[in-house]
């Protein structure tokens, strides 16, 4: 009810107008001046009435017309000392009640200052309007003047502070309302900075381990060089020096000391074996001269006969280069294995800001992504630098594992 | 060499002049020691690919032994050199050693030089023997690939279809033909007659749709390129 009176304020001070109106009606109708003064009466008695739908759209100008209709009765309606009869239509009747809803609007809908102005009119025409009424009907004693005084000042302040109040109410509600939205921006505030504080962190973060990944590649490459250039050189001079060794034995005839000048060779030479194995697997030279490169030596040594499609205008970071090394040769390595496969397809493109590497045999499908099992440790491997890791095998082949990866860590 | 017995080590029918390309100074050292106590002559020993064009510029060698990877980049200098070499000085015999056998730098290398040139594992200087007798078919306009080359074409299984054809010995004699063995070579590491040998060569020729060719050199290349192709 007292929503449907808020939000449809024509329709519901048209109701409150039609009340005023049927309670003024009476006294409207029994009024006794001739025909052209009673039709004035009553249009004075109906604009009181009608002000009062607009009152909460204009509530300054409806109280203002108001208050004028209220002064021209005051100073015409009434006439003190009956030297010439009142003007029959401004007579004071019950639609003055208007002026007090309107008061009331007033000091509900507008500043104190403004409605404090209405009530000043309202309480100068009441004291003007009961100083010349009462002479003018010869109707009240001084106590009876101060009872009218008292009692019409009594309700212009009653409606006034009733205004006021729903006034009070109201910007206490809108106080609150605001002091709820500053609450609810600083929590928004807050949250905001703790999101750009966290971005930050993540960013600070992709950074460290974009250094770490390639600090990481680049420790390795360096390790695989010192071995090239400092264990794996010393122990083929100490061969070749063994070797020498051995044939200068041979030619002597001492036999027992050839035997172990032989096993020792023989030793040296497998040691070199195993180091340069175990370099390679640390950080294969061949990297040094590009993916495309790299690839090509893959699938050369590969047990199945492998095509390469490389295509990358520009060169990956050495980290991703190793990375996408690494995956093929795993991959290649479980193609020969365990698909099945009789050739492969490694194929190596640019996409967005990475590289797409897709590695296709033609067995008979059926590989999964098992925790634990190659394929998931190859996905961890190149999630350390966001790069993703698809398995496509359906029954019957053929299986494709495709590879994303940034181009920078 | 590893696959066949090592044959008695003949004495060096000539005193080889030899320029030794190699950055890692105790390589470069020991093999300008052994090379020197066998009789041949070093004549330059340096640790980059320009210093090794000046050497061979100036001293015209019979053979250069060079180092794959050398400063700057540590990539493919003695490769790149090598095959300057090859072009400014045909009558250079260039002896490429790596660390790591790559099929694609065996097929680069052979491709601009299709004599005189070998490639091997750095390993090798381990049988002493028979690397200067591989440093010495190289200064004489031989052919030298290490068996690891053979081995990694053989195990990669491309053109499959085809090397199944071939049957395992006749496998045996390809590898020590795509080493640069002559037919009686391969005789003495088989214990096979040349005859046999013979007939090996034109059933491996034949089935892989090449036609025999008396120079060993050609052979290998053209056992080379079918298998890199």
């Amino acid at each position: 009810m007292n929503t449907w009176l808020r939000d449809h304020p024509w329709q519901a001070d048209g109701l409150l107008a039609a009340v005023l109106l049927a309670f003024s009606a009476p006294q409207l109708a029994a009024g006794t001046a001739g025909v052209g003064g009673r039709a004035g009466y009553i249009a004075v008695g109906v604009l009181l009435c009608a002000i009062v739908i607009p009152r909460r759209r204009y509530p300054v100008a409806a109280f203002a017309v108001a208050a004028a209709v209220g002064a021209a009765q005051v100073a015409w309606g009434v006439q003190p000392g009956a030297a010439q009869p009142p003007v029959f239509a401004l007579q004071p009747n019950d639609a003055d009640l208007a002026i007090l809803i309107l008061l009331y609007t007033l000091a509900a809908y507008r500043p104190r200052p403004v409605s404090l102005t209405g009530l000043a009119v309202c309480l100068a025409g009441a004291a003007v309007a009961i100083a010349r009424w009462s002479p003018a009907q010869h109707a009240y004693a001084g106590g009876a003047i101060f009872g009218a005084a008292a009692g019409l000042g009594g309700v212009t302040l009653t409606a006034w502070v009733l205004g006021d109040s729903v006034a009070y109410r109201y910007r206490r509600a809108r106080f609150s309302a605001l002091e709820e939205r500053a609450a609810r921006l600083e929590a928004e505030r807050d949250a905001q900075a703790r999101v750009a504080a966290a971005a930050e962190r993540a960013r600070e973060l992709q950074d460290r381990r974009a250094r770490a990944v390639d600090e990481s590649a680049a420790r390795l490459r360096r390790i695989e060089r010192d071995l090239h250039d400092g264990a794996q050189v010393r122990l083929a001079a100490l061969a070749m020096t063994l070797g020498e060794i051995k044939e200068n034995l041979a030619q002597a005839g001492d036999d027992r000391t050839l035997a172990l000048a032989r096993a020792a060779h023989q030793n040296a030479k497998d040691t070199l074996t195993e180091l340069r194995d175990l370099a390679r697997g640390i950080h294969p030279p061949v990297l040094d001269r590009g993916l495309g490169p790299a690839l090509g030596i893959l699938a050369a040594t590969s047990a199945l006969p492998v095509t390469v499609t490389a295509d990358l205008a520009e060169r990956p970071s050495p980290a991703i280069e190793a990375m996408a090394y690494f995956c093929a040769a795993e991959l290649l390595a479980n193609a020969a294995k365990h698909s099945g496969a009789g050739q492969v397809a490694v194929g190596l493109r640019e996409q967005d800001h990475g590289l797409l590497m897709s590695v296709t045999d033609d067995g008979p499908g059926g590989a999964r992504l098992v925790p634990g099992g190659g394929l998931a440790g190859l996905l961890e491997r190149v999630q350390t630098v966001d790069g993703r890791l698809e398995v496509d095998s359906p029954p019957g082949g053929p299986t494709t594992v495709t590879v994303e990866l940034p181009r920078h860590a | 060499m590893t696959t066949a017995p090592t044959p008695a080590p003949a004495p060096a029918p000539e005193r080889l002049r030899i320029v030794i390309a190699e950055d890692a100074a105790i390589m470069r050292d020991g093999l300008t020691q052994t090379l020197t106590r066998r009789g041949h002559d070093v004549v330059a020993a340096v640790a980059d690919g320009e210093a090794l064009r000046q050497a061979v510029d100036q001293h015209r060698p019979d053979v250069a032994i060079i180092d794959v990877r050398m400063p700057p980049t540590h990539t493919d200098e003695g490769l790149r050199a090598a095959q300057a070499i090859h072009r400014d000085h045909p009558d250079v015999g260039v002896l490429v050693f790596s660390q790591y056998i790559e099929t694609q730098t065996a097929a680069e290398l052979f491709a601009t030089a299709p004599g005189g040139v070998g490639y091997l594992l750095k390993d090798r200087v381990a049988d002493v023997s028979d690397f200067i007798d591989a440093i010495t078919r190289v200064a004489q306009g031989g052919t030298v690939l290490d068996p690891e080359v053979v081995r990694q074409l053989l195990s990669a299984g491309r053109r499959a279809s085809t090397l199944a054809a071939l049957t395992p010995r006749e496998r045996e004699v390809l590898s020590l033909i795509a080493q640069g063995r002559s037919n009686a070579a391969i005789a003495a590491a088989l214990f096979i007659s040349p005859k046999v040998v013979e007939k090996h060569v034109a059933n491996i020729f034949g089935k892989l749709g090449l036609i025999p060719d008396d120079n060993d050199n050609r052979r290998v290349i053209a056992a080379l390129r079918y298998l890199e192709s």
